[in-house]
C-alpha cells in the first residue's frame, strides 16, 4: 500500500510531465554533458567519430613541430601541413594548427568562437595593469612622435653606420631604429637608453615557454614600472606631445593612470615587426639582386617590397587563438578552451592564393598592394597576413581623419628609413663571402635575419 | 649603441645555447652533472643525470628552482623522472606547461579530490586515444558512466573473478611448463643454468591469453589479439603509427561484430577444473545486457572490448615484469615472499606504487578555476600525475624506497574511494574514484598468481646483470622510470 503512495509522488518517467533528460544535473546544479540543455549539445558517438577525419599522422612527427629546427625554418613542416592537414592535431603540444590562407584569416577575425589572450595571460599577472593601446590620445601621440622622428632618427642611425665603414645591417639598423623610435615616442633621457633597451626586450621576452626567462621578464616588468613611476607623474604634472604625457593625461575607468598600466601598455604593444620587417625585407633585398635593381631604380617599389616581405618571410609566424566554447571546424569538434596556432608563414605562402609562393617577387600581381580590408583582403586580392599590426580594420579608408592603423604606420616608418638608408648609402651591397639567414631566436619567437653584414 | 648592440649580439648567440650550456653558464649551477660525463641525450640535450638527482635548470631570485618543460621530452625524464615530479610537488603543485599547453597536478591529495570531482573535471574526449579505441567509458561521466562500466566491470570482480582464477592458474602453468621448448632467442641452457626473457616466455602473453579467455575469443583468434594489441597500443596519442592502430580497431571492429552476431545465438561458457560450466564468457554476457531496455548495440560492445584488449595486456605485464625486477634486486625481500605466501599482495602494491606501469590520466576542467594559486581557464587539459602521486613523501614516507613492508601503504582489498586509516593509504597506480581501473581486480588476480607460480617453479632465480640495459655508469641496472621493464632476462638452475 504505501509503495503505491509512494510512486503516484514521483513525477512521472514518460510524457510531458516528464523532466528533460538533457537537463540533467549535477551535484552543483550543472549539467553534466549537455552543455546548455539542448538536445543538439548531446555528443553522439557519430560526432566522435569525426574526430578521426584526418587522424592519420605519418606524414611528420608532433616533435618535430617543437624542434630547433623548426624554430630555424618552419616552411618545410608547414607546408606539408598546409598541403595536406586542414587542422592538424599536434597532440604532443595539445594544439591544433591552422595552415591554409582562408582559414587562417577568417580565424583570426572570428571573436565570437576564439579569442586571443593578452600577454599579460601568458605571464599569469593578469590584472596588474590596464591595456590603454586603444585609447584615441595614445595613439594620436604614437603615430605623431613616428611620424616626426622617423626620417631623422633613420638619418642618424645610416650617418653613424657610414662613419664607422660597414656595418652588421641587422643589429645596427633594422634592431636599434625601433627601439630608437620607441623612446623617441615615450620621450626618454638619452642616457636611459641602454638601460631601457635592456629591460623591454627582457620583458616582451619573457612570456613563452622557456622558465628562465619568464622569471628575467618578470624581473623587467617591475624594474620597468619602478623606472616609469616618477616620469609619469613628472609628465602629469608637466605634459608634453609624447605617449607617456598622453597616458597621463588619461582617466580611463578605475581611475588615474599608473605606471602598471603604461608598462601593460607597453607589453602589450607588438614588438617584432617593423624589427623583424625591417631585417627581413633587407635580407631578401639583398639576397635577391633582381629586386634590389627594381627598388633601387623606382623608389615608389619600397612600399611594395615591405608588402611583399610581410607574405614572404612574414617575422611573426604564429598567433595562439584559443576556442571560446565547443565548435566545430574542419570536420572535427574544436574544444572549448582548444589551441589553435595559426600560422601566418604557412598561410602566406598558401599555392590556393598565390601563384609561386616561394618566390620573393616585388610588385606581385596577385598581392594587395594597399592596406588590407576586413579578412586580409581590399581589391580582391589577399594581402600578407601579419599578426602583430592586428585585424585588418573592418572600416574603409576614410575618413581621413581617424587614428591612422598599425598597418599603415608600420608601413610607412619603414617606408621612410629604408629611403634614407638608400640615400645615404646608395652602394650597399652584401659583404661579400657571407651566407646570411633567418631564424627564430627561440622556439615561438619572431622568425627574423639576425645578422646581415653590409659593405657600401 | 655600442652597449644595445652588444646586448642584441648576445640575444641572438643565446639562441644557438643548448638547454645544459645555457644552465652550466648561469652562476648559480656551475656544478657539473656527476657521472654524467659523454651522455647527451640526443634530441632534447638534456644530460641524463644519476637516478634521484635532478639536472639543474636554473633558479628563481628566491630560490625556486625552475623547470623547462622540454625536459618532459627529453630521455632523462623517462628513465629518471621523479626528482623532477618532486621538484613540482614541492614548488609547483599545479605546473603550467606553456610548450604543451597543459597543466600537471601532482600531489596526492589533490589528485584525489579532482578525481573525485567528476562535474569539475569532465573526461569529455579531446585525448588522443579516443579515435583508436573508439567511444569507451574512458569518456563518460556521471551516471552514463557508471552504467556503462558495471556493464562489463561486474564481470571482472567478485563471485565472476573467482569463477575464472583457475583457468588464469591454469594458463600460467601451461605456460612455464613449457619454458623448456621456447625459441632459441630467448632461451639458453648452459652447464645447468638456463637463462632466459621473462618478458617473451611469459609475461608478454599470458595477460593477453587470460584476456582471450575472459572475454570469449576463440583460441585461434589470439594470432589477430596480438596485431590488434600491438598496433592499437602502439597507435594510441596520434603518433606516426596512429593509422596503422585505426585500421587495427578495424580489423577488430569486423571480427567483434561477427563474433557478436554469432554469440547472440550460440553463448559460449567458461569451465572449471571438472569442465563443467561455470559462467557466460564476457561477451556473451554482453550480448544479453540491456540499457533501458535496450540491448548493447555491437559497435558498443566492439568499443568496450577494445579498451579491455588494449588495458588489459600491457598493464599486467608491466606489473609482472617490475615487480620480478624489483624484488629480485631486493633479495632480502624476494626471500620474505617466497617463504610467506601472505606477502604477494604487499608485493604487488609495493611494485605498483613504486613503479607504476599507467602514469595518469588526462582530465578537463569544466569551469574557470584557481588551485594553488594558479589560474586554470575552462577546457584546459590537467594531467593527473600518478606517478608523482605514489612518490609524495606527503603520504609515502621514504618514497623512492622499495619495500614491501612499509607501514603507509595499504595493500588490502581495492576500494573505488581509496583507503586512507590509520597512517594507511592506498597507492594511485588504478585510479581512484568513478574511473577506478575496473580491471585492478582481476589484474591483481593474474599479476600475483602468475608471479606466485612463476617464481615458486624456477629455482634459485637472478637478474642475468649481463644482458640487462644498463644505467649511465654502466654497470649498474637501469632504472624502470616511466616506462615498465621491456625484457627481464634471468638465470636459474636447472637441477
Amino acid at each position: 500500500m504505501s509503495t503505491d503512495v509512494k510512486q503516484a509522488d514521483r513525477p512521472p518517467v514518460y510524457g510531458t510531465g516528464a523532466p528533460d533528460p538533457n537537463a540533467f544535473a549535477g551535484r552543483n546544479g550543472v549539467p553534466l554533458y549537455a552543455r546548455r540543455g539542448k538536445l543538439s549539445d548531446y555528443r553522439t558517438y557519430e560526432i566522435y567519430q569525426r574526430e578521426r577525419v584526418h587522424e592519420s599522422t605519418e606524414k611528420i612527427r608532433p616533435i618535430q613541430l617543437s624542434s630547433p629546427d623548426f624554430a630555424r625554418d618552419p616552411y618545410p613542416l608547414l607546408t606539408i601541413l598546409c598541403e595536406n592537414y586542414p587542422c592538424y592535431r599536434d597532440w604532443l603540444g595539445n594544439s591544433f594548427w591552422i595552415t591554409r590562407y582562408d582559414d587562417v584569416s577568417s580565424l583570426f577575425a572570428d571573436d565570437a568562437n576564439f579569442e586571443t589572450r593578452p600577454k599579460t595571460w601568458y605571464y599569469q599577472i593578469e590584472g596588474y595593469g590596464r591595456d590603454l593601446r586603444e585609447e584615441l590620445p595614445v595613439l594620436e601621440a604614437q603615430a605623431r612622435r613616428i611620424d616626426a622622428n622617423a626620417a631623422r632618427l633613420a638619418g642618424e642611425i645610416a650617418e653613424d653606420m657610414r662613419a664607422k665603414g660597414g656595418a652588421d645591417l641587422a643589429l645596427e639598423f633594422a634592431a636599434r631604429f625601433p627601439m630608437e623610435l620607441l623612446a623617441c615616442v615615450l620621450d626618454l633621457p638619452r642616457e636611459d637608453f641602454p638601460a631601457f633597451v635592456e629591460r623591454y626586450w627582457r620583458m616582451q621576452r619573457g612570456r613563452l615557454w622557456e622558465p628562465r626567462m619568464r622569471q628575467s621578464g618578470l624581473q623587467a616588468i617591475h624594474e620597468l614600472t619602478d623606472y616609469f613611476r616618477p616620469i609619469l607623474e613628472r609628465r602629469r604634472a608637466d605634459p608634453g606631445d609624447d605617449l607617456i604625457s598622453a597616458v597621463a593625461a588619461l582617466d580611463a575607468d578605475g581611475g588615474p593612470t599608473r605606471a602598471e598600466d603604461l608598462v601593460v601598455t607597453l607589453l602589450e604593444q607588438d614588438h617584432e615587426t617593423l624589427h623583424g620587417g625591417l631585417a627581413n625585407m633587407w635580407f631578401l633585398l639583398l639576397t635577391h639582386p633582381d629586386q634590389f635593381d627594381v627598388v633601387r631604380d623606382d623608389r615608389r617599389m619600397v612600399k611594395f617590397a615591405w608588402l611583399e616581405m610581410l607574405r614572404h618571410s612574414t617575422p611573426v609566424v604564429t598567433a595562439d587563438r584559443f576556442a571560446r566554447h565547443e565548435v566545430e571546424r574542419f570536420g572535427r569538434l574544436l574544444p572549448n578552451g582548444g589551441l589553435l596556432h595559426l600560422s601566418a608563414a604557412a598561410a602566406n605562402r598558401d599555392p590556393r592564393q598565390y601563384e609561386n609562393p616561394d618566390r620573393f617577387i616585388v610588385g606581385r600581381k596577385d598581392l594587395c598592394q594597399r592596406e588590407p580590408r576586413g579578412q586580409y583582403r581590399a581589391d580582391g586580392l589577399p594581402a600578407g597576413i601579419a599578426f602583430g599590426l592586428g585585424k585588418p580594420s573592418r572600416h574603409p579608408a576614410v575618413p581621413e581623419d581617424r587614428p591612422r592603423s598599425l598597418y599603415a604606420i608600420a608601413r610607412d616608418t619603414a617606408t621612410t628609413a629604408s629611403n634614407v638608408l638608400l640615400d645615404t648609402l646608395p652602394d650597399l651591397r652584401l659583404r661579400p663571402g657571407t651566407s646570411p639567414s633567418l631564424r627564430a631566436l627561440r622556439l615561438g619567437e619572431m622568425h627574423a635575419c639576425w645578422t646581415l653584414p653590409v659593405v657600401f | 649603441m655600442d652597449s644595445i648592440a652588444s646586448f642584441l649580439t648576445n640575444m641572438a648567440d643565446e639562441a644557438e645555447a643548448k638547454p645544459g650550456r645555457e644552465a652550466g653558464a648561469t652562476a648559480a649551477t656551475e656544478r657539473k652533472p656527476r657521472g654524467a660525463a659523454g651522455f647527451k641525450s640526443a634530441e632534447q640535450g638534456f644530460p641524463l643525470m644519476p637516478v634521484g638527482e635532478a639536472f639543474d635548470m636554473g633558479h628563481a631570485p628566491d630560490g625556486t628552482p625552475l623547470l623547462d618543460p622540454r625536459i618532459f621530452d627529453a630521455p632523462e625524464f623517462y628513465r629518471n623522472p621523479y626528482p623532477y615530479y618532486k621538484i613540482m610537488r614541492d614548488h609547483y603543485p599545479v605546473y603550467f606547461d606553456k610548450l604543451h599547453n597543459c597543466y600537471y597536478v601532482t600531489r596526492y591529495d589533490d589528485i584525489t579530490a579532482c578525481y573525485f570531482d567528476d562535474e569539475g573535471f569532465n573526461t569529455i574526449p579531446k585525448g588522443s586515444s579516443s579515435g583508436v579505441l573508439g567511444n569507451t567509458q574512458l569518456e563518460l561521466s556521471g551516471v552514463e558512466h557508471r552504467r556503462r562500466r558495471n556493464l562489463y566491470g561486474q564481470h571482472l570482480v567478485g563471485k565472476s573473478l573467482d569463477n575464472r582464477l583457475h583457468a588464469i592458474q591454469s594458463i600460467a602453468e601451461e605456460m612455464i611448463d613449457d619454458f623448456a621448448n621456447l625459441d632459441e632467442s630467448i632461451k639458453q641452457d648452459r652447464n645447468g643454468v638456463r637463462t632466459i626473457d621473462v618478458g617473451r616466455a611469459f609475461a608478454n602473453e599470458f595477460p593477453i591469453r587470460v584476456v582471450c579467455d575472459v572475454l570469449g575469443f576463440p583460441k585461434e583468434s589470439r594470432k589477430d589479439f596480438y596485431y590488434w594489441y600491438n598496433s592499437m597500443m602502439s597507435g594510441l596519442g596520434g603518433s606516426e603509427t596512429h593509422h596503422q592502430g585505426l585500421e587495427a580497431r578495424q580489423h577488430l571492429e569486423e571480427y567483434v561484430g561477427e563474433l557478436v552476431e554469432e554469440r547472440r545465438k550460440n553463448p559460449t561458457y567458461l569451465y572449471d577444473a571438472n569442465g563443467k560450466p561455470v559462467s557466460k564468457d564476457v561477451i556473451s554476457k554482453l550480448c544479453e545486457s540491456q540499457v533501458d531496455g535496450d540491448y548493447l548495440s555491437t559497435e558498443e560492445i566492439t568499443s568496450n572490448i577494445a579498451l579491455v584488449v588494449g588495458g588489459g595486456g600491457e598493464t599486467t605485464r608491466g606489473a609482472i615484469l617490475n615487480m620480478g625486477y624489483l624484488l629480485l634486486q631486493h633479495p632480502d625481500q624476494f626471500k620474505a615472499v617466497m617463504e610467506d605466501d601472505g606477502l604477494w599482495d604487499s608485493a604487488f602494491h609495493e611494485t605498483l606504487r613504486h613503479s607504476t606501469p599507467i602514469g595518469g590520466q588526462p582530465r578537463h576542467n569544466s569551469f574557470d578555476i584557481e588551485l594553488h594559486g594558479v589560474k586554470v581557464p575552462a577546457g584546459s587539459l590537467v594531467n593527473m600525475v600518478d606517478f608523482s602521486a605514489n612518490h609524495d613523501e606527503r603520504i609515502f614516507k621514504d618514497p623512492e624506497t622499495f619495500n614491501i613492508f612499509r607501514p603507509d601503504l595499504y595493500s588490502g582489498k581495492l576500494l573505488r574511494s581509496g583507503y586512507r586509516k590509520e597512517g594507511r593509504c592506498s597507492h594511485m597506480a588504478f585510479g581512484v574514484g568513478p574511473h577506478l581501473c575496473p580491471g585492478a581486480w582481476i589484474s591483481h588476480q593474474e599479476a600475483v598468481i602468475g608471479s606466485k607460480i612463476l617464481w615458486h617453479k624456477l629455482k634459485n632465480p637472478r637478474i642475468n646483470v649481463e644482458k640487462m640495459p644498463k644505467d649511465i655508469d654502466g654497470a649498474s641496472l637501469a632504472p624502470i622510470g616511466l616506462i615498465s621493464v621491456k625484457e627481464l632476462w634471468i638465470d636459474y638452475d636447472l637441477n
